[in-house]
């Protein structure tokens, strides 16, 4: 799956929430939810599965708040669409390497700038993610308990998150100064140096998906 | 294995999944004993420090800190007894300034507000911070945050303090603070152990030398003596200190590794010569 060009990956991943809130509900929800649970599993379903049980645990709090806000059929309606959403999403992030994004994007034309904006968000989740094993690592051993009551976790919080934030914020600065003197701001095209090959077959199914989701847009409406 | 010391390891074997970090390690550090953990990138040096932290637990064997069994006890348990500052830790401050956080153990560990005033103030003095006691840990400099993260774990006043290289980044005058501190904490009879690749550092602050290679023990003697030992040094990845070196190099008597004493057998070496 990770050898699609970059471009079809985001392609799949923006086209089943859009059918998710274009379909009607909640089949529409549930059946994109399903296909984006299932996406992981095709090519390695031990590796998928991890990533599907990743995806089940962040749409959780979802279904548990809708369930305390609305009713059983309004809950599965946008239940079903945010986990196609949150599940598109841990699927993109699992198999879309940022560098690949970049030069896909640079290749195309796009501005490194812009490409960098994509390329830094989706680079960001594994490093916060080890960043935040490691303040939490570096607390406990301050003797903070991140157990016990919801009082002392939420207490245990701001220790956690506070240096994970301050942290990131001061990163950017020096990841800012790093680029502009390594030439992001020259205002030449950047060369190019892997760009992955992008099929004619994939180019065609990429239209078909926006001519699908136009086509389900206006049914919808008419 | 009767526990005499600080910190004992006891065959202690760890891996990371298939990947093995550590294999049938064994030493002991004593109360007030000063030691330098050396070795290649690699060699299983991170991962005695999250051993003693009580990050990791053993695959087999046994970490003693005292008369604890670090199995089944977690980093925040441990924390009455073990100081530590791993690599990155100036990313873990967050207080609004850096007397809070450096008082962020003590609290954390509930002890009530004269001792944690004491305790945040001595360790603020250790390391000349007192000027910066107000200031927003972001406000300062990469090398007074790591100072400060220090700071945070002298306050815990730890039988154990465990550092992983605590002069990484620092100028000589940072490098001195923070040897001045280590030695004050392990004069009060605190065990130390430091990760570092800095032996310059170590031969200035600090005893003994535990060297691993690959996972295993591969050294465990006097600094003094292993420092000026270039060709043991070698296989193991490590350069002797240029005080070591010009030690060597001049063969002088006691072979000393500290500039302090290197200087006074100069000076005496000198001063004989010229009297004859």
């Amino acid at each position: 799956m990770s050898a699609l060009h970059p471009f079809s990956l985001l392609a799949i991943a923006a086209a089943l929430p859009a059918f998710a809130w274009i379909l009607p509900a909640p089949t529409g929800g549930l059946a994109t939810a399903g296909l984006a649970l299932m996406l992981p599993l095709v090519p390695d379903p031990r590796w998928g599965v991890r990533v599907v049980r990743l995806a089940l645990l962040t749409a959780a709090p979802f279904w548990l708040f809708l369930r305390l806000l609305h009713d059983g059929p309004t809950t599965v309606a946008i239940g079903g669409r945010i986990t196609t959403m949150v599940a598109s999403f841990v699927w993109l992030v699992a198999v879309l390497s940022p560098d690949r994004l970049v030069e896909a994007m640079v290749a195309r034309g796009w501005s490194l700038a812009v490409a960098y904006v994509f390329a830094a968000t989706l680079s960001a989740v594994p490093v916060l993610k080890a960043r935040a094993r490691r303040i939490v690592e570096a607390q406990r051993c301050r003797g903070l308990s991140p157990r016990g009551s919801v009082a002392n976790r939420l207490r245990a919080l701001r220790a956690l998150a506070l240096p994970l934030v301050l942290s990131a914020l001061h990163e950017v600065d020096e990841r800012t100064l790093a680029l502009e003197t390594r030439g992001l701001g020259a205002g030449v095209p950047r060369t190019p140096l892997a760009a992955p090959p992008d099929r004619p077959a994939e180019r065609v199914a990429r239209w078909a998906l926006l001519l699908l989701c136009l086509a389900a847009l206006i049914w919808r409406l008419a | 294995m009767a526990v005499n010391g600080a910190l004992a390891f006891d065959g202690v074997a760890f891996s990371y999944g298939n990947v093995a970090a550590l294999r049938d390690v064994s030493f002991e550090v004593a109360a007030g004993e000063r030691v330098a953990l050396l070795g290649r990138n690699g060699a299983g040096k991170s991962s005695v420090v999250r051993l003693v932290t009580g990050v990791l637990h053993p695959d087999e064997g046994t970490v003693w800190v005292g008369d604890w069994d670090t199995a089944g006890r977690a980093p925040e348990e441990l924390a009455w007894r073990v100081g530590s500052v791993f690599q990155h830790a100036d990313q873990q401050l967050f207080a609004r300034t850096l007397r809070e956080d450096v008082s962020f153990g003590p609290r954390a560990l509930g002890f009530p507000a004269p001792e944690v005033r004491r305790r945040t103030d001595e360790a603020l003095d250790a390391l000349d911070l007192h000027a910066h006691a107000a200031q927003h840990p972001y406000d300062l400099s990469p090398a007074l945050r790591k100072l400060a993260a220090l700071a945070g774990a002298l306050a815990l006043e730890p039988t154990v303090l465990v550092l992983d290289e605590p002069t990484a980044g620092l100028d000589r005058a940072g490098r001195g603070r923070v040897a001045d501190a280590v030695r004050e904490h392990a004069d009060r009879g605190a065990a130390l152990l430091v990760v570092t690749h800095d032996l310059a550092f170590a031969a200035e602050t600090l005893q003994r030398g535990i060297v691993l290679d690959r996972g295993r023990l591969a050294c465990d003697e006097p600094l003094d003596r292993l420092l000026t030992s270039a060709e043991r040094l070698k296989p193991l990845g490590l350069v002797p200190p240029p005080v070591a070196a010009l030690s060597v190099a001049l063969d002088l008597p006691g072979r000393p590794v500290r500039e302090r004493d290197a200087a006074d057998t100069l000076a005496r070496v000198a001063g004989g010569r010229s009297r004859s």
